[in-house]
């Protein structure tokens, strides 16, 4: 006589993994933001906001690998059969007005951003910019002296060659950085600079990084002399004790090109209201005089906004004259010209 | 096998494997592929096949004889160097990268060939240790007899080289379909461009997925083209399989060779893992700025703090992308070797989701499964889950498959007439003896779910993943936390397998 099989039970760890995943699926956040701020500097003030304003909210970072990309393709993807980002906190500008241009983005004039200088905002109100970086020449003092780089042109130098580095212009702020030089140099120029670079790249005169961030990981340990950067990375190095400097060229020319953080609204926000009332938060002054007190050293857009010496104001630099609107129209026709050059 | 178990796999695989890639292949139209085939990425294209065939290459120069000193030799420690042979296919490449970049001055083209074949020889090791312990020891013996250790090489490399080179034509995919490496290793001096880097630049570029995901198609061909010979190479049975009458072969001597031979091991192994480990474990203690042991406690401290929910995060989604994959993975495995003809073909459509790049699979994800019906799955967990599961599901059915392979199927065949009904067959005389496939499979699913993150970058669940938290953190140079968190998910990753390898009494079978 054979006793009978043992019914085959579902293990308990099968369960405890089932619950396990259902606990992550949380109840219905009042805002859900989308975030390409780093998240060490983002996190906490969005906590602060939960706090002050009793609503619960789920943010989802990007992470520096996607430059930025990756969330706006997101919202270009959920758009299709189902929105659900209310908010986009964007790093930088060209993918925010991109994202306008394609009537993904809804019209809000927030009563905080009324010192916002103009050219930090949309004129329909789709986005708004505050907390810039600066797109900034690190230099390693030990191998270079700052006061001899003025222009955005020494960077090919020949004295130099081999000795800089920029990040490959396909992403990110050095993507539209080079979209933006096109419209402030001019077509012939702008073409000009940015073939340069391509051909000096392609035989080693000068160093293409995989980001901005390992650009000034390649100058602070003396691999290269100087390359394009951001403010946020230069202030890390500076922070950690290395031999750099910040030099924010073209003074008597074009300027420095200073790149905002954007805040949006999606057209078809899940809960507009809590929507509003983040963009309204996170607009005021003193969020930006946090983000400039941060590792990151943001710099206010606002000039009465207060910041730390390491800061620069106004002063301290020539900005770059932007037209937002025509760097976002013409940023996606620029980087496949990039991709052309650069990719070879 | 039971019809309606295979129907229901069948129908599992094709929503969480193959819809994502459909989806996104439709969006493709006419006019995406002008440009594609151009002078330009024919050219990266090229380049691209040259880093797979030279990576492969490395792979099979390094791997066959570690696979043959670790399985079949007296060199000391032989069990110990073959569990760790496996770890530099479990080390994100960039990692290995990274460390011999930092620590030497090789750069370009040959550098990333060698990052990438040291990257990959575990595989190539890996198979031909599995075909050298398949070779009938009454065989290998008349060799020996007749002309010592060169003989049995002579005889017996032509048996083993269909397997390594099926998991050569595995390091040629993977070579090819990195980026990150050649971008990065080619960071100083000319620039050294591959294919992946015009798919990845086409996602960022492209706002809308047509001509994105029509820049990839070259890749995915060539892809399929190297898949083609491994599948023809196994649908041979040309990767050592053995008779019931199979004795298996014993310890050879390897005499005044046996302490150079070690030498060779160690030093593989150095170079494509240990240094990396090294350096991680240097740069949580604080790296060139000073390092120290209280450093090193602060760093792990602090990846542990800020780390833990993501770490337990991760572990969750790729337990349950295993606990998914399994009972796939074994009904699939099963009906692919066991019903002759369409077993062919299902080999080739399982392999359709690793045959895409990851990005495509992961936004296909989102095409799929980001609907009103489905939207409580899409902002949960469970979608970290469903694309590791779908992504990774073409492992688990080639592992069974191969176990299933060796499975005398008369003993099915006592059930069948005894009664067992299909499913009782399955669940209760082919699982039980597949036992080491059941965890290997598991173990397989759960290590790449574990490191991958292009798959599920852009779905809310990847925000709570261990390795979104390491990448955010690598951009403001916080290297000692990095360094701790990335020995923390290593750490995890390993710990299954050696743990079965050193204490289980079968061998884990994770060979698809």
């Amino acid at each position: 006589m054979t006793s009978p099989a043992p019914r085959p039970r579902v293990p308990r760890s099968c369960l405890a993994l089932g619950l396990g995943l259902l606990a992550a699926c949380s109840g219905e956040p009042d805002l859900i933001l989308y975030c390409s701020l780093d998240q060490g500097f983002s996190e906490p003030l969005i906590l602060r906001f939960e706090q002050e304003t009793g609503l619960d909210v789920r943010t989802e970072f990007d992470i520096e690998a996607n430059k930025n990309v990756g969330l706006a393709m997101r919202i270009r993807e959920e758009a299709k059969s189902r929105p659900r980002c209310d908010v986009f906190w964007s790093n930088e500008c060209a993918q925010t007005v991109a994202l306008a241009e394609d009537g993904l983005l809804a019209a809000y004039d927030s009563p905080s951003a009324r010192e916002i200088p103009e050219t930090f905002r949309d004129p329909q109100r789709r986005w708004t910019g505050f907390a810039a970086r600066a797109r900034v020449y690190i230099v390693n003092t030990t191998l270079a002296d700052p006061a001899e780089i003025k222009t955005m042109w020494d960077l090919f130098d020949p004295r130099w060659r081999g000795k800089v580095a920029m990040a490959r212009p396909l992403a990110g702020m050095t993507n539209t950085h080079m979209t933006a030089l096109y419209l402030t140099l001019g077509e012939a120029e702008g073409r000009r600079y940015v073939e340069t670079a391509a051909k000096l790249a392609a035989d080693g005169g000068l160093n293409l990084a995989t980001g901005n961030a390992h650009v000034m990981r390649l100058v602070r340990e003396g691999q290269a002399a100087f390359g394009w950067t951001d403010t946020d990375d230069y202030n890390v190095a500076r922070l950690e004790g290395y031999p750099v400097a910040a030099v924010y060229p073209d003074r008597d020319g074009v300027g420095t090109l200073l790149i905002p953080n954007t805040v949006s609204i999606q057209k078809s926000a899940p809960r507009p209201e809590a929507a509003r009332r983040f963009v309204d938060w996170v607009l005021r002054p003193e969020i930006e005089a946090e983000l400039a007190q941060s590792r990151g050293a943001q710099i206010p857009v606002r000039a009465s906004v207060p910041r730390p010496a390491h800061v620069v104001d106004a002063t301290g630099f020539t900005a770059m004259k932007v037209d937002w609107h025509a760097v976002g129209q013409s940023v996606q026709k620029r980087t496949a010209e990039f991709q052309e050059l650069f990719l070879k | 096998m039971s019809r309606p178990l295979v129907v229901a796999a069948l129908v599992a695989f094709a929503v969480l494997g193959l819809a994502p890639v459909l989806v996104m292949v439709a969006r493709v139209a006419p006019h995406d592929l002008a440009g594609v085939f151009g002078q330009r990425s024919m050219a990266l294209l090229g380049r691209t096949a040259l880093l797979g065939g030279g990576a492969a290459a490395v792979a099979l120069v390094v791997g066959l004889p570690y696979g043959f000193l670790v399985a079949r030799t007296d060199v000391p420690g032989a069990r110990t160097w073959r569990a760790l042979g496996v770890l530099p296919i479990l080390l994100p490449p960039l990692v290995i990268a990274m460390s011999w970049a930092g620590m030497t001055s090789l750069r370009g083209g040959l550098a990333t060939t060698a990052v990438l074949g040291l990257c990959t020889f575990p595989l190539v090791a890996l198979y031909a240790a599995r075909a050298f312990e398949r070779i009938d020891a009454r065989q290998e013996e008349a060799a020996l007899l007749a002309g010592g250790l060169r003989g049995v090489l002579r005889v017996e490399l032509p048996l083993v080289m269909p397997s390594a080179l099926f998991a050569a034509c595995f390091a040629f995919v993977l070579a090819i379909n990195d980026f990150a490496v050649p971008d990065y290793v080619s960071s100083i001096g000319p620039k050294w461009n591959v294919y992946a880097d015009e798919v990845f630049a086409s996602w960022r570029s492209s706002q809308s997925t047509g001509p994105a995901v029509a820049a990839a198609l070259p890749l995915v061909f060539l892809t399929a083209l190297a898949l083609w010979p491994a599948l023809e190479l196994r649908r041979r049975n040309h990767l050592a399989s053995f008779s019931s009458d199979f004795r298996r072969p014993g310890t050879l001597r390897l005499g005044a060779w046996r302490w150079p031979a070690l030498v060779l091991v160690l030093a593989v192994l150095c170079v494509a893992a240990i240094t990396p480990l090294g350096r991680l474990v240097f740069e949580a203690g604080g790296g060139t700025r000073g390092f120290s042991l209280a450093h090193m406690q602060a760093a792990f401290a602090r990846a542990l703090e800020l780390g833990r929910s993501n770490l337990q995060s991760s572990l969750l989604f790729a337990a349950g992308a295993a606990l998914i994959a399994v009972p796939i993975g074994l009904v699939l495995g099963h009906a692919l070797e066991r019903s002759g003809r369409a077993g062919r073909w299902l080999a080739a459509v399982a392999l359709v989701p690793i045959a895409v790049p990851a990005i495509l699979f992961g936004i296909g994800g989102i095409a799929v499964w980001n609907r009103p019906q489905t939207g409580v799955v899409y902002d949960s967990g469970w979608m970290a889950v469903l694309l590791f599961a779908g992504r990774f599901l073409p492992f688990a059915v080639l592992a069974f498959s191969a176990a299933v392979a060796m499975l005398d199927p008369r003993i099915e065949e006592s059930a069948r007439l005894a009664g067992a009904r299909p499913a009782r067959r399955l669940l209760w005389i082919v699982t039980p003896a597949l036992l080491p496939a059941v965890f290997g499979s598991a173990l397989l699913v759960f290590v790449l779910s574990m490191r991958e993150l292009d798959a599920t970058i852009l779905v809310p669940a990847a925000n709570s993943s261990v390795l979104f938290r390491l990448y955010n953190a690598v951009h403001f140079g916080r290297d000692d936390f990095v360094a701790a968190l990335a020995l923390l998910v290593v750490f995890f990753v390993v710990a299954p397998g050696l743990l079965w390898t050193f204490f289980a009494r079968r061998r884990l079978e994770v060979l698809p």
